[in-house]
C-alpha cells in the first residue's frame, strides 16, 4: 500500500468515525428545553382549546419532566396571540395553541394582520373541529332550513360566531337568501355554547364542543359547516347544500415563532403527537369524544396544508368583494 | 346530573382528591391540607399587627400557583389555601386589638374599645373567648346566606339579564365601588377609571396593540398580577415606611397584663350576646353582599347598633362583651357574603375576593359567572363541583375555627413583639420574590414596583386603590360586553337604553353617585 492510499484510508476512516460520531450525537441529544416553556393559548380558559392545550401540557410535563405555563392570550380567535407570538424568540420555550382559521381566512380578511405564514413554524394538529350551526331543541328547528324559513317572515335572529369568517358567511346567507341576522363575535366556543343555553342568542357556531349537548338532546346541530355531514347529526345539511360553497373546518394546532430549531420542532410535534395518538390520555380520550378523533399533521405535510387553508381562503374573499 | 350530585362531588373532591398522606387508614387530601394550613397562617398574620388577610393571600397567591400549576386540579388546593387564610386572619385581627388596644387588621378597630379594657380588667381570656366565638358565629351565618343564596341569584341572572344588562350591570356595580369606598365619590370615579385606562393598555381587538407605543412588552398589557399586588401591597408598604419614618416611632412599653378573675366564657353570656351576634351578623353579610363596601364598615355599623340596643351594665366602651360581640360578628360576616357577587356576576367586592378571582383566572377551568350554576342534563357541570368544592372548604375552615381556632388565637398575643420595621421590608422583599417566581420575568418586578408607586401616590392623594383595583380587574369584562351588547343589538347605539332592567341599572348607577356626591356636601 502506498503512501498516498494509506493516507487515504485514514482519512476515510477517521471521516467514517466523525460521521458516525456525529450519528449517534444527534441521536443521543434530543432535545431539552432550557427552561419552562410558555404555552399561549389563543381563546379564553374552559373552551375546547384551552382544555386540550392544558391537557397536553399536563401530559407533557409527566411524560417529558419539562416545565409547561400555560396562559391564556384570547382575542380575535387566535390572532391576537398569533401576533404576540411572532415577536416571541424562536427558541422552542415559546409556543401557541390555536385553531388554523387565523393563519387562513382570518389573516387574509385582516388588512393588517401583522403576521404572515412565513411568521411561524407549524408543529403540529391535533384534531379537527366538528363544526356546525347549533340551537336549542327547544327553539323547534330541526335543520337550518327552518332558520331561514323563520327568518325570510322577517324575525331577526341573534347569531354568535367565534371568529370573523363566521360573520362573512352569516353575510352570504343573508344575501342569497334576503334574510337579516345580528351577528355577534363571542371569544372562544365555550362563550357562544353558554350563550346560547342562556338564551341570550338564537343560535351560533360551534366547533364540536356542542356534541354532548346535542348527543344528549337538548341542542341541536342545524348545518354542518364541514364539506361533510356531521358524524353526530345526519340530517344537518352541509352549508355546501345549502348554497354556500364553503367547508369552515377548522383544524386545532400548536405553533411557534418561525425559525425554531428543526430538533426543538420534532421533539415538540413527536411528543405532542404521541400524546394525542395514545388513547389512554386525556387528551386523547378528549378529542375523541368531542371532535374528529386524533388527527395529527406534522412537518412539510403540516406546511403543505397550511398553504392551501390560505389559497382556499384567497378564493372565499374573492366571492366576498 | 342533579344539583345534589354535584354538592356530593364538591364535597368528595375536596376530601379525596390527591391524597398526600393518611391518618390512621384515612387519607388526607391536599385541598384539607392546604386549608389547615391557610387556616393557621390565617391567623398568625391577622394577629400580627400592621399585616393582615389580604398581605397574606397575595404573598400566597404567585407562589402556590408556581407550585400547583394551572390545571384544574390545582384549583381547590389554592382556593383552600386563600379561603383558610381569610377565615384565620378575621379571627385573628382581634388578639391585639383586644391584649394591646393595637388592632391587628382596620375593622378590629372597634374590638378595641371593649376588648382592651376587658383586659385592664384582668380579664383577657373571656374578651378573647367572645371575639372568637362571635367571629365564627357571624362567619357561619354568612356562609350559609352565600351558599343558599349565590346560585339561586346566578339562575336568576341568567334568565333575566341579557348582554346589554350584563354590559350595565358591569357599570353600575364600578359606579356603586367608586361612590362608596374611599373619601369622595369623584376621587373614586377618577381611581376607577384610572384602573380602567391602565387595563386597556396592550388589550382589545385592534390588530395593533393599544396605548403600547411600539413596547413588545407592553404589547400583552400589565401582568395582572403584578398590577393588583403592586397597588395594594407595596403602594401600603411604603406607605407605611413614610409613616413609620415621619412618626420615628417611640415604641411603647408592652406592659405584661394580670390575669385574674373570671376569664371563661360561661352559657348565661353566650345566651347575653347571642341577639347581637345576630343583628350583627345579619348587618355584615348585607354589608358583605354589596361590591366595595368592606368589613370595617361593618364592624363600624354592627358597633354602633348593638350600642343603640344594649341597655345592661356595663356600657359599651367599658369592657362589654356586647361590644366585641357586636363588632366582631359583624365583620366576620362580610367574608361569605362578599363571594355571593363575585360566584354568581364575576364581580368582586373586596380585596379578598379579588385574590379570589384573580386565583381563578390564573389558574383556569373555572370562569366565575351565572354559568357556573347551570344544571345540564345527563352530565356534570365541572364549574358547580369546584362551586361546591369551594363551598366545602370554606364549611371545613369553619369547622377548624370552631373547635382548634379559639385555642390557636389566645397564643397569638406574642406576635404584637414584632416590630413593623423588621416585618414590612420581609413583606416587600416576598412579594417581589414571589412575583419573580411565578412570572419568571424581570419585567414583571419593575413593573409590581411602578404600581407600587402608582399605589403610594394615590393613596397620598386619598384616591381609593380598591376602586382601581376592581376597575382594572373588570375593564376587560366591561370593554368585551359592551361590544357583544353593540353587535347582537343590530349596532344600536341606544342598547344600553334598550331595555327596562339596563336603563333602571344605569339609572341606579347615577342615583348612586349622586346621592353620595350630594352627602358629602352636607358633612363638609
Amino acid at each position: 500500500m502506498s503512501a498516498l492510499s494509506k493516507m487515504t484510508t485514514r482519512l476515510a476512516v477517521a471521516g467514517f468515525a466523525a460521521a458516525a460520531f456525529m450519528a449517534t450525537s444527534t441521536a443521543q441529544a434530543e432535545w431539552k428545553p432550557k427552561g419552562p416553556i410558555s404555552v399561549m393559548i389563543g381563546f379564553a380558559a374552559g373552551g375546547g382549546t384551552d382544555t386540550q392545550a392544558r391537557l397536553i401540557a399536563a401530559e407533557l410535563e409527566k411524560r417529558k419532566g419539562w416545565k409547561i405555563i400555560p396562559s391564556n392570550v384570547s382575542g380575535r380567535g387566535g390572532s391576537v396571540m398569533a401576533r404576540k407570538l411572532k415577536k416571541l424568540p424562536a427558541d422552542g420555550l415559546s409556543i401557541g395553541m390555536a385553531v388554523t382559521e387565523p393563519f387562513g381566512y382570518g389573516m387574509i380578511a385582516t388588512k393588517k394582520a401583522g403576521y404572515s405564514l412565513k411568521d411561524f413554524t407549524f408543529i403540529a394538529t391535533t384534531t379537527s373541529s366538528q363544526m356546525g350551526i347549533v340551537a336549542k331543541t327547544d327553539k323547534g328547528w330541526k335543520t337550518f332550513k327552518d332558520v331561514i324559513a323563520a327568518a325570510k317572515k322577517g324575525k331577526v335572529f341573534k347569531f354568535a360566531g367565534m371568529s370573523p369568517k363566521h360573520a362573512d358567511i352569516n353575510f352570504l346567507i343573508e344575501q342569497k337568501y334576503g334574510v337579516k341576522f345580528n351577528t355577534v363575535i363571542l371569544r372562544g366556543g365555550r362563550k357562544v355554547m353558554n350563550a346560547i343555553t342562556a338564551g341570550d342568542v338564537d343560535m351560533g357556531y360551534g366547533a364540536g364542543i356542542q356534541t354532548k349537548a346535542v348527543k344528549a338532546g337538548k341542542m341541536v346541530n342545524l348545518a354542518s359547516g364541514l364539506g361533510v355531514r356531521l358524524k353526530v347529526s345526519p340530517n344537518a345539511p352541509t352549508l355546501v347544500e345549502l348554497g354556500i360553497p364553503h367547508d369552515i373546518g377548522a383544524k386545532f394546532l400548536f405553533i411557534a415563532p418561525a425559525g425554531i430549531p428543526a430538533d426543538a420542532r420534532k421533539a415538540l410535534a413527536d411528543s405532542i403527537g404521541g400524546i394525542i395518538n395514545d388513547p389512554s390520555t386525556k387528551a386523547s380520550q378528549f378529542v375523541t369524544k368531542n371532535y374528529g378523533g386524533p388527527d395529527v399533521v406534522t412537518g412539510a405535510k403540516l406546511d403543505a396544508l397550511m398553504q392551501a387553508n390560505v389559497d382556499d381562503s384567497k378564493v372565499l374573499m374573492k366571492v366576498m368583494n | 346530573m342533579g344539583l345534589l350530585d354535584h354538592i356530593w362531588l364538591g364535597i368528595v373532591t375536596v376530601f379525596t382528591a390527591d391524597p398526600v398522606f393518611s391518618v390512621a387508614g384515612l387519607p388526607i387530601s391536599i385541598t384539607i391540607v392546604m386549608v389547615i394550613m391557610g387556616f393557621f397562617f390565617g391567623i398568625f398574620v391577622g394577629a400580627t399587627p400592621g399585616i393582615g388577610g389580604p398581605f397574606a393571600m397575595s404573598i400566597s397567591l404567585p407562589i402556590l400557583i408556581s407550585i400547583f400549576g394551572f390545571t384544574p386540579d390545582a384549583l381547590l388546593p389554592v382556593l383552600g389555601f386563600l379561603v383558610g387564610i381569610m377565615k384565620g386572619s378575621t379571627v385573628g385581627g382581634a388578639v391585639p386589638a383586644i391584649l394591646f388596644n393595637t388592632p391587628g387588621t382596620p375593622d378590629s378597630l372597634m374590638t378595641t374599645l371593649d376588648g382592651y379594657p376587658l383586659t385592664k380588667k384582668g380579664q383577657p381570656g373571656k374578651a378573647l373567648r367572645v371575639a372568637h366565638f362571635s367571629s365564627v358565629s357571624g362567619d357561619t351565618f354568612s356562609d350559609i346566606v352565600l351558599i343558599t343564596c349565590a346560585p339561586f341569584l346566578a339562575i336568576l341572572v341568567e334568565k333575566f339579564l341579557d348582554f346589554p344588562e350584563k354590559a350595565a350591570l358591569i357599570i353600575l356595580s364600578l359606579a356603586f365601588v367608586s361612590a362608596v369606598v374611599g373619601s369622595n365619590v369623584w376621587k373614586g370615579l377618577l381611581a376607577a377609571l384610572l384602573g380602567l385606562f391602565i387595563a386597556y393598555i396592550g388589550t382589545g381587538e385592534d390588530g395593533y396593540p393599544r396605548l403600547s407605543m411600539g413596547s413588545d412588552n407592553l404589547a400583552n398589557g400589565f401582568p395582572l398580577i403584578s398590577a393588583v399586588l403592586g397597588v395594594l401591597i407595596l403602594g401600603e408598604v411604603f406607605k407605611a415606611f413614610e409613616d413609620m419614618w415621619r412618626e420615628m416611632r417611640e415604641t411603647s412599653a408592652i406592659t405584661n397584663v394580670e390575669v385574674k378573675g373570671d376569664n371563661k366564657l360561661h352559657w348565661h353570656e353566650i345566651r347575653r350576646i347571642l341577639p347581637f351576634i345576630g343583628i350583627s351578623a345579619s348587618i355584615g353579610t348585607m354589608v358583605g353582599a354589596l361590591p366595595g363596601i368592606g368589613n370595617t364598615l361593618a364592624a363600624t355599623l354592627g358597633y354602633a347598633t348593638g350600642r343603640k340596643v344594649h341597655k345592661d351594665d356595663p356600657p359599651f366602651g367599658e369592657g362589654a362583651i356586647e361590644g366585641i360581640a357586636a363588632t366582631e360578628a359583624a365583620n366576620s360576616a362580610v367574608a361569605g357574603a362578599n363571594l355571593i357577587p363575585v360566584l354568581s356576576l364575576g364581580i368582586p367586592g373586596n380585596i379578598s375576593a379579588v385574590f379570589i378571582l384573580l386565583a381563578t383566572e390564573t389558574i383556569g377551568g373555572f370562569n366565575p359567572g351565572p354559568q357556573v350554576f347551570r344544571l345540564v342534563p345527563d352530565q356534570i357541570n365541572q364549574e358547580m363541583v369546584y362551586a361546591f368544592g369551594l363551598f366545602t372548604t370554606m364549611i371545613f375552615a369553619n369547622g377548624l375555627n370552631w373547635t382548634f381556632g379559639g385555642v390557636f388565637m389566645r397564643w397569638m398575643g406574642i406576635m404584637i413583639k414584632i416590630p413593623k420595621q423588621r416585618l414590612l421590608p420581609i413583606v416587600l422583599l416576598l412579594t417581589l420574590t414571589a412575583i419573580y417566581v411565578q412570572q419568571t420575568s424581570i419585567f414583571a418586578v419593575y413593573v409590581t414596583l411602578g404600581f407600587g408607586f402608582l399605589g403610594y401616590f394615590m393613596r397620598k392623594l386619598k384616591l381609593s386603590v380598591l376602586a382601581f383595583v376592581i376597575a382594572y380587574i373588570l375593564a376587560n369584562n366591561l370593554e368585551e360586553s359592551m361590544r357583544e351588547a353593540f353587535a347582537v343589538t343590530g349596532a344600536d347605539p341606544w342598547f344600553l337604553f334598550a331595555g327596562p332592567i339596563s336603563i333602571s341599572f344605569i339609572g341606579l348607577a347615577i342615583a348612586v353617585v349622586v346621592f353620595f356626591a350630594r352627602n358629602q356636601k352636607d358633612l363638609s
